[in-house]
């Protein structure tokens, strides 16, 4: 069998995502067995462009991220985003919600002109995304699990189980007993509930699991919770979850 | 009558002499500042019985992952000299439940039930098989909300190897003093042959009819319909319209199906290795609850919206579990209501029902 050829991309973004990759250091040399990397900046100097799975983090924040992407796309038999700014924005997207001068200027003082930039969208908004890893960073067993299922031609799904549900398997407290409003209910899952584990509230970094659970969060925090709305939607914007001014 | 007496202290050099040969597993109180009152206790793994604290109201979470663990290998596949060879795993290692509520045991007793239908669950029984149950009886409800009584879970009168029942503190001191209800010879024998433990005399029999007494009158009725009518009232409520209204606040997160006691599903999933050609079949919880529970091939999902699911699950827990394996699917320990960050409320579902009908 031929080894397939991988790439990976950095768009705008911390590029933690394709760290992440490099992080799988025990499972490293078995995933170079089975797979041939052409192109990585992160971790090599060479560049190719026959690309059979080409990955993708970071958002589509300035013109040059719009281009940049579309050309991958026309490389790459298989496009997957990785990260919550590839699949949602990410936390590019807080810009989207400020007029563009004010952080045009205290993001590049007087040099703003020689940066053009956008509103920071998922590259889904761009060009066909096949797959999506998302998170904050992607999941890098869920990274495994995706490689995996590839090589052996055997369909990947993500979950479509909210945060909740890795909770309790792992025996954690709901913080909503800590009268800490989490947004794991209304958040896909597959994390392992890191955050939640740690005592932390979930920020919904995985994006809104169903348009159930989002209406349904519209709901209960009204008419169980007294708590301020817009500090919720906050959280939701924060990975770029969730755009709209008001809950369902 | 009770089978024997025996003093907190002696329990725990009793317990700590059964640590040697098992893994105790028993409630461990966790402090938890935010919470009122500031502590919640959990099922943990603990070396020594004074790590456990057996004075607790009620754990968060059930033992069941003791027995059918979150997820778990259920065999590993490899292939030798081109033939496929699959190895079942097994866990065998002796253990001791210790300070299981009569809730729990009725749950136990469930998937003592229903992981012997049809197919018999090895997996299960393996562990089952090698875990001691030594019960802790609730003199009252452990905490707000709760419709053991209803469910007739907050007495267990067997499931368990023994029974402990808090008679209170000694006359002579401030030490607990329970008395100990035998429900297998491993029980038996463990208390028994050892010096900790006394028969009980006419004081302690006196002691024990009254903690009897003082409990059924501490536990009162929750829900407008007795058990044994739960079937018919919900013959009657399949088109009710509380269903939709009452899902419209559901997340369909599973928290319900996932900190149930009785839950038993799960999902398999096979995984190869990256490089070689093996691999595992494992499975993990699941629930009805969840979305993608009823999916099936073809992208079909019997049960799409959040209210089919929710219906499905209360009449699981109230009648279909228990037509299918004759126990009664809910021990009423309310962990699924206090698990809703929704608030959705199974009592307050099936008095609604009763009021509609």
């Amino acid at each position: 069998m031929m080894k397939p050829k991988i790439a990976i991309f950095s768009l705008t973004g911390c590029e933690g995502c394709s760290l992440a990759i490099l992080e799988l250091e025990d499972q490293l040399l078995d995933i170079l067995q089975v797979v041939e990397i052409v192109n990585f900046r992160e971790g090599m100097t060479e560049r190719g462009w026959d690309i059979d799975i080409g990955f993708v983090d970071g958002a589509i924040s300035t013109p040059e991220d719009k281009r940049e992407v579309e050309e991958l796309r026309k490389h790459s038999r298989v496009l997957v985003a990785i990260g919550a700014c590839a699949c949602l924005g990410g936390i590019n997207t807080l810009k989207n919600h400020q007029p563009a001068s004010e952080y045009r200027a205290y993001v590049y003082g007087d040099k703003a002109e020689w940066f053009p930039t956008m509103d920071a969208q998922p590259i889904s908004a761009v060009v066909k995304v096949d797959y999506e890893l998302p998170g904050c960073p992607m999941v890098k067993e869920e990274f495994l699990r995706f490689v995996k299922c590839m090589l052996t031609e055997r369909p990947f799904r993500a979950t479509a189980n909210a945060v909740c549900v890795e909770c309790k398997k792992k025996g954690v407290l709901c913080l909503y007993e800590k009268g800490i409003i989490c947004l794991g209910p209304v958040t896909r899952g597959g994390c392992d509930a890191i955050c939640p584990a740690y005592g932390s509230k979930c920020e919904g970094c995985r994006g809104v699991v169903s348009d159930e659970a989002l209406a349904a969060a519209g709901v209960n925090l009204r008419e169980q919770y007294d708590v301020p709305l817009d500090r919720v939607l906050a959280d939701m914007r924060f990975h770029g979850a969730y755009q709209e001014k008001s809950l369902p | 009558m009770a089978d024997r007496i025996i003093r907190h202290s002696d329990l725990m050099k009793l317990v700590d002499e059964v640590a040697r040969k098992r893994r105790i597993i028993g409630p461990v109180a966790r402090s938890v500042p935010e919470c009122e009152p500031p502590v919640r206790y959990f099922y943990e793994d603990v070396e020594r019985a004074d790590q456990l604290d057996l004075s607790f109201r009620y754990c968060v979470y059930s033992p069941k992952r003791f027995l059918t663990p979150p997820s778990e290998t259920l065999f590993a596949f490899d292939q030798d000299d081109g033939g496929f060879v699959a190895a079942p795993q097994y866990d065998r290692r002796p253990t001791a439940l210790v300070g299981v509520h009569p809730c729990d045991i009725h749950a136990i007793r469930l998937y003592d039930r229903v992981f012997d239908l049809e197919h018999r669950d090895e997996h299960y029984f393996a562990r089952r098989g090698a875990t001691m149950i030594i019960g802790m009886d609730c003199p009252g409800p452990c905490t707000d909300g709760v419709f053991c009584k209803d469910m007739g879970a907050n007495v267990a009168e067997a499931g368990f190897d023994a029974m402990l029942y808090p008679l209170g503190t000694d006359t002579d001191g401030d030490e607990m003093r329970y008395a100990v209800m035998f429900g297998t010879k491993a029980g038996r024998e463990w208390l028994l042959y050892s010096r900790q433990s006394a028969a009980p005399n006419a004081d302690d029999e006196r002691a024990f009819e009254k903690y009897q007494a003082d409990k059924e009158a501490a536990f009162s009725f929750a829900l407008r319909t007795r058990r044994e009518d739960l079937a018919e009232l919900l013959g009657r409520s399949y088109d009710s319209l509380l269903w939709d209204a009452t899902a419209r606040r559901c997340y369909s997160c599973g928290s319900c199906n996932l900190s149930c006691p009785t839950c038993y599903c799960f999902d398999i999933t096979d995984e190869t290795d990256l490089a070689s050609g093996s691999g595992r079949r494992w499975r993990e919880w699941d629930g009805c609850h969840l979305p993608e529970f009823a999916l099936v091939a073809g992208d079909h999902n019997f049960r799409p919206k959040a209210a089919s699911r929710l219906r499905h699950r209360i009449y699981r827990k109230a009648v279909w579990i228990q037509e299918r394996s004759g126990v009664v699917g809910c021990v009423g320990c309310a962990r699924c209501d206090r698990a809703c960050t929704a608030k959705i409320n199974s009592v307050e579902i099936y008095n609604q029902l009763a009021e509609e009908a």
